[in-house]
């Protein structure tokens, strides 16, 4: 009898290290897509395109349960804590108190996050934010190709999707619109940040610096883009170069990435 | 009696596995943050010493952003292959230096952020100082990528990468207080020291 529970131990024992090993990689798996190496044509770079490496993205933009399990880790980044410096105000206003939401946003992307706390949350899930050449790669993709300005009927989803009026709720993340990738929500439910936001100057930035286009939104400059279809990519261009790191929006969230591993 | 051990052992073991488990997940670079917390070194919540970047001097030394506390600091974000807009931005703080009484350029130091640290090596950042004639009371200060994107983003500099590994950016004079804040930004290239001036005067009353 004492044999067959020590037998009985022990295969537990040993089933719930599989158990706690084995998710770990295939959590990742599930959690993660791969996008190849290729390229993505920016806006404002006559043509030019940008070489992305390979990498890895999150399927679905990070949630407010997410995002409060990672401030019961980090009290640091609540809403009572948080230094001016690093997010304004706004940080998480919609939450109901320091650590709690409704439960109801709980696999709603988390939103009124500023691009420092967004930053610090991918660091700690051994990830980083992406770059904004991987996450409009991610973003090129269609329904159905890697490719979206090929795929018939894709640009007119995409208008139609952002001219929606904003959401009182949240959807779900992950009901929305799946790409090619398999990566959700790209288009149409928040912005998001990415690494280098900062990259994208408006006119009044840089006087002085004459290699700065300036005619970034008037009609020539929408004509000097690469991709005059893409409406969204125009908006995200005008939203970005908008933002401080500091900054908190009700309609911007963010999701990591991640290097591939060589 | 003997299966409530059981499953009493089972269930205590699973709790404490899992507990590990999530803890190896999130991994410790976290307590990072907390770090800089020390009891005795009250911060401000808006203070750029807030960020524990380790900084490679144009002296070969080494710093933190804290390091710069107890001066006024008139700054800018540069780099050292910048063809046109650097030298000019780097003229307009002279200019607000020269125009400082000697007692008053006691109490404020300037500072010169690489944007570029991949090609500002501390030789070329020490020949940029020298070209330029910086005295002492200049730093010229280079960091690894994430933290040079880290000090933009506080300093709301802008940076867009060109092909011919030359920047875009933002012209912005930076005044910190003595506390590591922000007190003034002045945008753009040529501008009149005048508002600087009565911004620095004023941090040194």
């Amino acid at each position: 009898m004492k044999k067959r529970i020590y037998c009985l131990l022990i295969t537990a024992l040993l089933l719930t290290i599989q158990l706690l090993h084995i998710p770990l990689s295939a959590q990742e798996g599930q959690t993660m897509v791969f996008i190849p190496a290729g390229s993505y044509l920016p806006l404002y770079s006559g043509n030019k395109t940008t070489k992305v490496p390979a990498f890895m993205i999150d399927r679905l933009p990070v949630t407010n349960a997410d995002f409060g399990r990672f401030i019961a880790d980090n009290p640091e980044w609540s809403r009572k804590n948080v230094k001016r410096l690093f997010a304004d105000a706004g940080y998480l206003r919609h939450w109901k108190d320091d650590g709690t939401f409704a439960p109801g946003i709980a696999g709603s992307a988390v939103v009124n996050v500023s691009w420092f706390a967004a930053r610090k949350y991918c660091e700690c899930q051994g990830k980083r934010l992406p770059t904004t050449a991987e996450w409009e790669r991610a973003a090129e993709a269609g329904r159905t190709r890697p490719d979206g300005r090929n795929e018939e009927g894709f640009y007119a989803l995409i208008l139609e999707l952002i001219s929606k009026p904003s959401f009182t709720h949240l959807p779900e993340a992950g009901t929305t619109l799946k790409n090619y990738y398999g990566v959700w929500d790209l288009i149409g439910v928040t912005w998001e940040w990415t690494w280098d936001f900062n990259s994208a100057l408006s006119t009044g930035e840089s006087r002085g610096n004459a290699s700065l286009d300036n005619t970034l939104f008037c009609g020539g400059g929408s004509l000097q883009s690469g991709d005059t279809g893409n409406y969204a990519a125009f908006l995200r261009y005008a939203m970005r170069s908008s933002l401080k790191a500091s900054n908190t929006v009700q309609s911007l969230g963010f999701r990591c990435a991640k290097d591939v591993a060589r | 009696m003997k299966k409530f051990l059981f499953f009493a052992s089972l269930a205590a073991f699973i709790a404490i596995a899992t507990a590990c488990g999530r803890k190896s997940e999130t991994g410790n670079c976290c307590k990072t943050a907390e770090a800089g917390q020390q009891p005795g070194s009250e911060i401000s919540d808006q203070s750029i010493f807030l960020l524990e970047s380790d900084w490679e001097t144009y002296r070969n030394g080494r710093m933190t952003l804290a390091d710069l506390s107890g001066k006024v600091t008139v700054g800018a974000m540069i780099f050292t292959h910048c063809p046109s807009a650097c030298p000019r931005i780097v003229a307009d703080i002279k200019n607000i230096e020269s125009a400082l009484s000697e007692d008053e350029r006691k109490q404020v130091q300037f500072l010169l952020i690489s944007m570029d640290p991949e090609r500002d090596t501390p030789e070329r950042m020490r020949q940029f100082a020298a070209d330029h004639r910086l005295n002492d009371s200049w730093e010229m200060i280079r960091a690894g990528k994430d933290a040079t994107m880290e000090i933009a983003q506080v300093l709301g500099v802008r940076i867009k990468p060109l092909d011919d590994g030359g920047f875009d950016h933002s012209n912005i004079i930076q005044i910190l207080n003595r506390e590591g804040e922000i007190a003034y930004q002045q945008q753009g290239l040529n501008v009149d020291p005048g508002e600087c001036l009565k911004q620095i005067r004023l941090l040194l009353k």
